[in-house]
């Protein structure tokens, strides 16, 4: 198949024509082309067709999934597909904006998140995106580190190669990568699926927050040749996690998985818990493979972690509260933290340290949003030791004191802190200051 | 400072490029040209595919032989450094010494030593003729060494003297040997070979999870490498016959 060149027309099936601008990159399936469309400007893939094992199907399936519309603005999902041009077609989706880099990049170290807030929105991102990709009858099938771009900044996502992606039950033969894979996907037991994605999405949840693989250790290290057989032994027939519960024989090496060996020292034990559960032999080999870690349980996950978070008052860097304990010492200078005012609402318990935030999730009584915030912890200008909660949720609160005196605060009015003190968001759904 | 600032790479796997070029008096003139340009322009391509690979970095080693046989490096260099030093051909074809060096190399006390392991090999052989030596000996010994068994081997049989038996012997298989007869055909399958051979050597495989289910027999890396030898076979006859091919290179 030929490259195409600047100026080329192609005839895109919902009609008018694009134009190839130039090349931007190339992949195992095709290639990656800069193009107008309509005034616009867009990625095309264009694909070998030859490396398509059905690609009739194929392409019934990509118009499917235009058809059906992205799960979330984190997918760059199909918008056009083209007519068959040459014997071969594509699809035409949004560009990537170009302060996102390729996942592989922060694998390598050429790229580093910007700060733990980054990581733990870019873990929210993710599994956001195949939350709702799954409630949409979806599963992904190929979740690789070459499948998203991320901004190391703000830990914002965009989730790519959305053309393997098919509706429940179908399953396209992929030439995924074993490091990715599902055991029993591995192993060629089941086809790709939505528990297969699960145990994708904590390979690449792990690999995110502790930059090493979860299942590539000392017992993975002493082969020297890694051949196809030997993958299949160590990511499909006998995956042992680096921090397994049960089994010591594949820890981290020292020297050489560094980061894992320093940030699980770290990190809070529920996440750690979560993953020596999606890592665990029965998740992975064993009886639970259909009720792996879910997606809803990695949100509330990270929220918690996120809910969590505080800058150290000593040397400004971000550090995790225990909150369960009157203090903390953080995680950078090892000063202790005493630990400032806690909101508890719904299941969660949110360091009201000044400039947090409170989401969505926390008081609307039945949302699940943890983007959009309602409330902010600020200083008194007047008394600049005062804490209050800063009401930015568009409608008003109840704070209810302790001797049971209450006061309305509308949107944009603070609440000064103080313990005991109940906050009513409304619906039912009851805060109290801890 | 940020916690994040200071990660380090993921470690990843080595997997080295083995370049075996046949250097013997008739593959001088055109022949060892192409060789060489071909290559020395087709490496930061394959610098590039280490940089982006998060699954293994790739290292080159390149082996001549003539009237014996030697390599142009002590050690794999990685290719972002490789520099390819052009070849000159004299001599006779020493296929069986190369063997044996090739195999003394693929072993963990000498090329095969990266710390962080290694996916198995890619070798790429280029010849135009005969051995001239005992190449028995070697090949058979070659043959017993377990680095080479899980390479991908492709050859290149340059021009019709070139014995094609020894290279499918040498390769594993018949479709893993490329016959070529021009210096436009063989540039393009030498960049071919070496870019695919290093992406598919180079990451992490499905491990055979494409292959029939029940079945114990793992489609290998090698087999992926021979299909796309075979797809792009049918691929270049198709372009060679097109007579619009240099329609995108005219203006109007
Ligand atoms: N929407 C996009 N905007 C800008 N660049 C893109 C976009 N999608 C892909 N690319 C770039 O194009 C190149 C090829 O992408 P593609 O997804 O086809 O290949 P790949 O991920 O390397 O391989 P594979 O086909 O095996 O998944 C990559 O370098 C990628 O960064
Ligand atoms: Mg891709
Ligand atoms: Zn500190």
């Amino acid at each position: 198949m030929r490259e195409f060149s600047k100026g080329q027309k192609i005839k895109v099936k919902s009609g008018g024509e694009l134009e190839v601008i130039e090349k931007l990159g190339e992949g195992g399936q095709g290639i990656v082309y800069r193009v107008s469309y309509n005034g616009k400007e867009y990625a095309l893939k264009w694909y070998f067709v030859n490396k398509l094992k059905d690609h009739k199907r194929f392409y019934m399936n990509i118009e499917n999934n235009i058809r059906k519309g992205a799960p979330t603005s984190a997918f760059l999902w199909p918008v056009e597909i083209t007519e068959y041009f040459e014997g071969s077609f594509g699809y035409l989706m949004r560009l990537r904006p170009k302060e996102y880099e390729d996942f592989s990049k922060f694998l390598r170290a050429k790229v580093h998140f910007s700060g733990i807030n980054a990581v733990i929105n870019a873990a929210l991102q993710i599994t956001t995106g195949f939350r709702v990709l799954h409630n949409k009858g979806f599963s992904y099938q190929d979740l690789n580190d070459g499948n998203f771009f991320v901004n190391a900044d703000t830990g914002d996502v965009l989730i790519c190669d959305n053309d393997n992606v098919a509706e429940y039950g179908k399953a396209f033969g992929i030439a995924g990568k074993c490091r990715y894979m599902a055991p029993e996907v591995v192993t060629g037991k089941k086809k790709p699926d939505i528990h297969t994605d699960r145990f994708s999405l904590a390979v690449v949840l792990y690999m995110l927050i502790f930059v090493n693989h979860p299942l590539e250790g000392e017992r993975t290290l002493k082969s020297p040749c890694l051949t196809e057989e030997l993958e299949r032994k160590f990511y499909g027939i006998e995956p042992v996690f680096v921090f397994d519960k049960n089994n010591p024989q594949n820890r981290p090496v020292e020297n050489l998985h560094r980061n894992e060996i320093k940030l699980w020292s770290l990190y809070p034990d529920f996440v750690k818990e979560a993953f020596q559960e999606a890592f665990s032999r029965e998740s992975m080999i064993g009886n639970n493979i259909e009720h792996r870690v879910t997606e809803k349980k990695w949100q509330e996950i990270f929220i918690k972690l996120r809910d969590c978070l505080a800058e150290c008052p000593s040397c400004n860097n971000e550090t995790f509260l225990n909150l369960s304990q009157p203090e903390s010492k953080c995680i950078c200078c090892g000063k202790v933290i005493t630990n400032p005012f806690v909101l508890k609402v719904k299941k969660n318990e949110i360091a009201l340290m000044p400039s947090k935030k409170i989401y969505a999730c926390h008081v609307i009584y039945d949302s699940e949003d943890y983007n959009q915030a309602m409330g902010e912890v600020v200083l008194s200008r007047s008394v600049p030791a005062v804490a209050g909660l800063k009401n930015n949720s568009g409608r008003a609160w109840t704070a209810v004191a302790s001797n049971g005196v209450s006061k309305s605060y509308e949107s944009g009015q603070v609440i000064k802190l103080m313990k005991g003190l109940k906050i009513r968001f409304g619906n039912d759904n009851d805060g109290e200051i801890l | 400072m940020g916690l994040y600032d200071e990660t380090v790479e993921v470690p990843r796997r080595t997997m080295v490029l083995f370049f075996v070029v046949d250097t013997s008096g008739s593959m001088n003139g055109s022949k060892i040209g192409t060789v060489n340009s071909a290559i020395e322009d087709i490496i930061p391509e394959i610098a590039d595919i280490s940089d982006s690979n998060a699954d293994a970095q790739i290292k080159i080693a390149a082996l001549q032989f003539s009237t014996g046989a030697k390599w142009l490096d002590s050690q794999p260099v990685s290719a972002e450094n490789f520099v390819w030093n052009y070849l000159d051909a004299s001599g006779v074809t020493d296929l069986g010494e190369a063997c044996l060096q090739l195999n003394e190399k693929l072993s963990r006390t000498a090329f095969m030593n990266d710390a962080t392991g290694s996916f198995a090999p890619a070798i790429f052989l280029m010849s135009d003729g005969e051995p001239t030596d005992n190449y028995r000996y070697g090949l058979d010994k070659l043959k017993q060494n377990n680095w080479f068994r899980k390479a991908i081997k492709v050859a290149i049989a340059i021009g019709e003297d070139a014995n094609k038996n020894v290279l499918a012997e040498f390769a594993g298989n018949s479709e893993a040997v490329i016959d070529v007869t021009s210096p436009k055909e063989l540039r393009k399958w030498i960049q071919f070979v070496t870019v695919r051979a290093s992406e598919i050597g180079s990451k992490s495989s499905n491990a055979g999870s494409n292959s029939d289910s029940g079945s114990n027999e793992i489609e290998t890396k090698q087999d992926i490498m021979i299909q796309e030898i075979q797809s792009q076979k049918d691929d270049i006859e198709w372009k060679e016959e097109n007579p619009f091919e240099d329609d995108d290179s005219l203006q109007w």
